[in-house]
């Protein structure tokens, strides 16, 4: 074995309880019952009851294989980087539990070019534009009239309002269009043919903030909880 | 002590060396020669479209209705008993598609469409009118979103296109005649080639869309209440109140496609 110098005893004894609370650090933080603090915020509504792997699968690899080819790609001598910890979140990850046949606005719809002038003022093509994860809210898009980048030309025959869709698209009131109409149209329910009697916004905006649904509990489909999910996963 | 240090950077270089790095995907590493352009396949993949649409449009759709079938846009409702409309079974095979690892976009547009929001704008209309004007497809780089791009001709194949877009209660356009470029097809892709493993991925993904759309339909039929449900097996609406099951549909799309695509996949290069 080495010898260790008195003079650098300190250090010595320093470096070993450096390395046994890291290990002890790195150990606690990576189990299950530890996830809310290296969490980067609570989680939005109705997501509280999932572990970060449902999201943030492991990355492909070892730490060491992670490290080494990500040093290997800065010298060239690899194409492509590798995900260091955790695979990126994606579109994917969402939609393994919330796709469905009859979303309204799924988002693979506006990958197309014709959607890209929109695109530019909210982008569509990704859920966390408006669902940003770990904010303990619902949606969080910064402003409600965003129906203003697809909807200007919109025409509704026989239309059922009472203050017609022309007349509310003329004075721009696109913050009504929510009222009526939930964004990815899940709700069963009748929608008001008076405007007064549509959902005020102060609810709208409580839902937003993850508080009670105005348009009802009778919903077409029912995300997939992380149990159901993982039994996708088997088969 | 002063030793202890001299072997660290040496031992780090080599734990790390020696622990072979993350394994590259196969089609990084492994030079197989691609086969096709991206031109190629996404006509490939298109002249399938046009078989699956017309056959759908005309045997499913056209027959169809004869017999007491319903087709609607709200076909989705619950409180309607009926199959999607052609346009709304491409929007379902493209669905499918994108739910798929094969990165391949799908999406269906025009210059009068019954959906506002299907309108061609920007570049897609600038081709579109020369679509019309030639039949012939056109393809383009996106340069903002890095994909290959092409746009494919829809015509009104059958006499159920015309009659429904024209007395639609929301069309833009109510003079619709048989053989109209009544919109386009648009494709997208990544790659500007692709191996012979890649182009099957694309044509199996289109198939894989054409059949979870129409078991949809035959899982709605199932959920009637009220409308008498056709008999699912080998008929076809043209023999009665029957549907030809999604395995007897895809083979049938396949015999009418199988001689064009063939040709192109076995042609020497």
């Amino acid at each position: 074995m080495f010898k260790v110098s008195p003079l650098r005893k300190r250090q010595f004894l320093g470096g070993v309880i450096g390395v046994i609370l890291g290990a002890s650090i790195f150990y606690i933080l990576t189990l299950n019952s530890t996830e809310a603090y290296i969490s980067i915020g609570p989680m939005n509504t109705g997501h509280q009851d999932l572990s970060c792997f449902s999201c943030h699968a492991d990355a492909k690899g070892n730490l060491l294989q992670q490290v080494q080819s990500n040093i290997s790609h800065t010298f060239g001598a690899r194409d492509k980087s590798v995900d260091f910890g955790t695979k990126d979140v994606t579109v994917d990850n969402c939609l393994q539990c919330h796709d469905r046949a009859n979303d309204r606005h799924p988002t693979y719809r506006f990958s197309e070019p014709r959607f890209k002038k929109a695109v530019k003022h909210i982008d569509a093509t990704t859920c966390i534009t408006c669902h940003t994860e770990h904010q303990e809210e619902r949606v969080s898009v910064a402003s409600i009239n965003y129906c203003v980048n697809c909807h200007q030309d919109l025409e509704v025959e026989n239309d059922p309002l009472d203050i017609s869709h022309k007349n509310l698209i003329v004075k721009e009131e696109w913050f009504t269009c929510i009222q009526c109409h939930d964004f990815h149209g899940n709700h069963k329910y009748d929608v008001p043919k008076k405007l007064s009697d549509t959902i005020p916004m102060k609810f709208i905006q409580n839902y937003f903030e993850g508080g009670a649904d105005p348009y009802g509990t009778n919903k077409k489909y029912t995300a997939l909880s992380q149990e159901v999910w993982l039994k996708t996963l088997d088969k | 002590m002063k030793n202890i240090y001299k072997p660290i950077l040496p031992l780090t270089c080599f734990i790390l060396v020696s622990c072979g790095g993350v394994p590259e995907e196969k089609s990084e590493t492994t030079s197989i020669e691609n086969a096709f352009s991206v031109e190629e396949v996404l006509e490939m993949v298109s002249k399938e479209n046009d078989v699956t649409r017309t056959l759908y449009t005309k045997a499913i759709v056209g027959k169809g209705k004869k017999q007491g079938m319903k087709f609607d846009e709200d076909w989705r409702k619950d409180d309607v008993e009926a199959g999607p409309l052609p346009a709304l079974f491409l929007r379902g095979v493209a669905t499918s598609i994108r739910k798929n690892p094969v990165p391949l976009g799908l999406y269906l547009g025009s210059d009068f469409p019954v959906n506002a929001a299907n309108k061609f704008e920007g570049k897609q209309a600038d081709l579109f009118k020369q679509i019309k004007e030639d039949q012939k497809p056109q393809f383009f780089y996106d340069e903002e979103q890095k994909l290959h791009t092409a746009m494919f001709a829809d015509l009104a194949s059958a006499g159920a296109c015309v009659s429904c877009h024209n007395e639609h209660p929301q069309t833009t356009k109510s003079d619709w005649k048989l053989g109209d470029v009544m919109g386009a097809t648009t494709w997208q892709y990544p790659k500007d080639s692709l191996t012979y493993k890649e182009t099957i991925a694309v044509l199996n993904s289109y198939a894989k869309g054409t059949v979870d759309i129409y078991m949809e339909y035959l899982d709605e039929i199932k959920a009637f209440k009220e409308s008498e449900k056709p008999e699912i097996g080998k008929k076809w609406p043209a023999e009665g109140n029957y549907l030809p099951t999604a395995e007897v549909f895809l083979d049938s799309v396949k015999k009418l496609a199988s001689y064009e695509t063939m040709k192109h996949l076995v042609a020497t290069k």
